[in-house]
């Protein structure tokens, strides 16, 4: 975002576009493809903001989607109703698409920041039998 | 689509209908309202249109006035011709939405039907509303008579909606005194009034599949004054030019000319009344009945309130000697508005009349022909004296002892 | 410039029929006010409505009026009524009511002196119109006591003010003009 800028420098009514350009179709276009401005959140990366992240194991994934639907920062990556994945540009690690994740073992789980995603799915808890 | 109604040359209707008329034929795309007396016959009288097939665009029932001018912010952002009308408590339940509405610079027309504000509780005219509005970043015009309130409508969309402009507008009738007084109303056939306020042309908006745009952001400290500057120096720099240029191209259609002020035989006048509303009007039948005794009186109309026309009253008053100035606002612990801004005009003029203020006509109180031509009077006097020679704010038309301040 | 002043309950009609009046007005060129004083009053109570007739456009809006015609249309406010208030030496009465006006006068000791007609626009409304709306009743009054249109024209001009009603009405409120301009005395 351009920083500093005069009074005269902007749109009249403090109003902000969320893309660079026109836009057709939008609903059919990945976010990754559509031309978001400085003005959108799109363009801002969040990821710093993270102490925990969520690691993904699809080993015991259902898709069920829940957390696609409860993450407040639309940082869950689907296509085609399949979870593939988390965007962690946007991700600021709330951790609640883990408190939302139904299956056992879960298939989200918070680790720190600093830890190797491949340490993380290595140290994954097996299935908790007192939960059944 | 809308059917038309053939309208004769000259309505006989009250100031709300003149309103009412003027809405329908600048075919609005949306007025949400909350119906308030004085004002209720401007919403009655269009929902009959809508009901009876005139209108085509969209009327919302909210279920308040905040509701009300919520709901024109959004319709106007999304990228409609929108508008809408409230009074008195309406105005004040408003107020909060008003500053939203100039900030996000939408051309919303509000017609503001002036009414006292309790407590205690009035229906009747006086400006208490109007004044409580005058800081909000909206374009505020003043009509003195129905013909006025329906020129002005169509005036007004044009205006708030040109591209250089993007502000809101009020206009301002008297409570009753226009609002509900029928009188003959010189009017444009609907073809001929759409024409003159042209097509909707939407700016930035918000549901532009295309261009989406994102309104009501929220700025701190780092942004804040920019914006606010911003909209100040379009109040400031860009709305005469475009008023002037709506002004020439209505007086070209119809004969009838406005101007930022009303200079009424001000340009050789000893003496000289400003105000606003019906007062006007009433002041400049006085002046002419005080000319014909040889007395040079002069009547100056705030046609336009903001943005305040600074530099257009020190030029129309430059050469009066007493101006006394009509404000119909209890002023609350302090001189009129329109002594303080008129004084302040005229402060650093080369002849510096001399100013004098009176508070009169609240909750509807009379204000007669004789009160004016006392008010004359006065001026006069102090305009042979080349100095007050009554106190700087009196109270008129008021029981009791007679009540002075400054 | 004259001026008429309309004494009225709410719900009477005084204020529909000086806008009546100011519209047939508006139609011969001439310049016109209609204006009432309104509060919180509810249907019934006392209230008076205004006129204002003129060759010249009116900017006067002053609520003030000394008139040359005051037009009582119910019966009883002769008796509450403040109806002789700012009058001129020479205004004009004319009055709803079942006496005749020797009657009247000696009822209101106020109206001694003046120059008053009276007709019965209660009774000639519930004949024609079928309700106790006396407004088009005194305009029929008015137009024989002041001469400002010959009567067929004035019916001919109501006829368009009453166009939205239906054609029963229209008729009820044409015979009432005609009869309170014949009974006015």
């Amino acid at each position: 975002m351009a920083e500093n800028r005069g009074w005269d420098e902007f749109d009249a009514g403090a109003i902000l576009f969320t893309f660079n350009e026109k836009v057709d179709n939008i609903a059919t276009t990945l976010a990754e493809d559509r031309p978001y401005s400085s003005s959108s959140s799109f363009t801002a990366s969040v990821g710093d903001w993270r102490i925990e992240k969520p690691i993904f194991n699809k080993d015991y994934c259902i898709d069920c989607q829940f957390c696609w639907i409860y993450c407040p920062d639309v940082s869950i990556i689907a296509r085609d109703k399949k979870m593939i994945g988390i965007d962690f540009d946007h991700c600021k690690g709330c951790g609640i698409c883990v408190e939302v994740c139904p299956t056992n073992p879960k298939s989200l789980l918070m680790f720190g920041e600093h830890l190797d995603d491949d340490e993380c799915l290595a140290s994954w808890p097996e299935k908790d039998e007192k939960e059944v | 689509m809308a059917e038309k109604i053939d309208l004769l040359e000259t309505e006989v209707w009250d100031g709300n209908m003149a309103a009412s008329q003027a809405m329908r034929q600048a075919q609005i795309d949306v007025v949400a309202a909350y119906p308030i007396t004085p004002s209720t016959p401007v919403v009655e009288n269009y929902g009959n249109f809508l009901a009876n097939g005139y209108i085509d665009g969209e009327f919302v029932m909210v279920e308040s006035e905040h509701a009300a001018m919520s709901g024109c912010i959004g319709a106007s952002a999304a990228g409609g011709r929108v508008a809408t009308a409230t009074s008195s408590q309406g105005f004040a339940l408003m107020v909060e939405t008003l500053y939203q509405a100039s900030g996000m610079r939408l051309p919303i027309v509000l017609n503001v039907v002036n009414r006292a504000l309790a407590a205690p509780l009035n229906v009747n005219g006086d400006h208490s509303d109007m004044y409580l509005g005058r800081d909000s970043g909206w374009i505020q015009l003043n009509a003195y008579n129905a013909q006025d309130a329906y020129d002005l409508n169509l005036i007004a969309f044009k205006v708030a909606e040109n591209h250089k402009v993007r502000l809101p507008v009020m206009i301002h009738q008297d409570g009753f005194m226009t609002s509900h007084t029928a009188e003959g109303v010189k009017t444009l056939q609907d073809e001929e009034a759409y024409a003159f306020v042209g097509d909707f042309k939407p700016m930035n908006a918000m549901l532009d599949f295309e261009k989406p745009a994102t309104y009501g952001v929220q700025t701190e400290e780092d942004w804040h004054f920019e914006h606010k500057a911003r909209q100040h120096n379009d109040l400031m720099t860009k709305v005469y030019p475009v008023m002037e240029e709506v002004f020439a191209e209505f007086e070209k259609k119809t004969g009838r000319k406005f101007d930022l002020v009303t200079n009424h035989r001000l340009d050789d006048a000893e003496v000289a009344i400003v105000a606003m509303g019906t007062t006007v009007d009433t002041a400049m039948m006085v002046a002419d009945q005080l000319r014909e005794k040889g007395i040079k009186a002069g009547v100056m109309g705030m046609r336009v309130i903001r943005p305040f026309p600074f530099a257009k009253i020190a030029e129309v008053l430059s050469n009066v000697k007493a101006v006394c100035c009509m404000d119909r606002s209890s002023p609350g612990g302090a001189p009129g508005m329109l002594y303080n801004e008129i004084s302040g005009a005229l402060y650093n003029s080369a002849k510096r009349p001399v100013v004098t203020g009176y508070v009169y006509g609240l909750g509807g109180r009379d204000m007669t022909v004789e009160y004016l031509k006392g008010i004359f009077a006065d001026g006069l006097e102090n305009a042979k004296a080349g100095k007050p020679t009554t106190p700087l704010q009196q109270f008129i038309g008021v029981r009791g002892p007679k009540l002075n301040f400054l | 410039m004259f001026e008429i002043r309309w004494h009225s309950r709410a719900g009477q009609g005084a204020v529909t029929g000086a806008k009546g009046l100011a519209e047939v007005v508006s139609t011969t060129g001439k310049f016109v006010q209609a204006f009432a004083f309104y509060g919180s009053a509810k249907r019934g109570a006392a209230m008076t409505a205004y006129n204002r007739v003129s060759d010249k456009r009116i900017i006067n809006h002053e609520k003030f009026m000394s008139p040359e015609y005051v037009l009582i249309i119910d019966p009883a406010l002769i008796h509450t009524a403040d109806f002789t208030a700012n009058a001129k030496e020479n205004t004009k009465y004319i009055i709803t009511s079942h006496l005749n006006k020797e009657d009247l006068v000696k009822s209101q000791p106020k109206l001694e002196g003046k120059e008053v007609y009276v007709v019965d626009c209660m009774s000639i409304a519930m004949d024609t119109i079928g309700r106790a709306i006396p407004n088009t009743p005194m305009l029929g009054a008015l137009m024989k006591i002041s001469g400002m249109y010959e009567i067929d024209f004035f019916k001919e001009s109501m006829l368009n003010v009453l166009r939205k009603f239906p054609q029963k009405i229209i008729d009820a409120n044409m015979a009432a003009i005609q009869r309170a301009y014949d009974e006015v005395n």
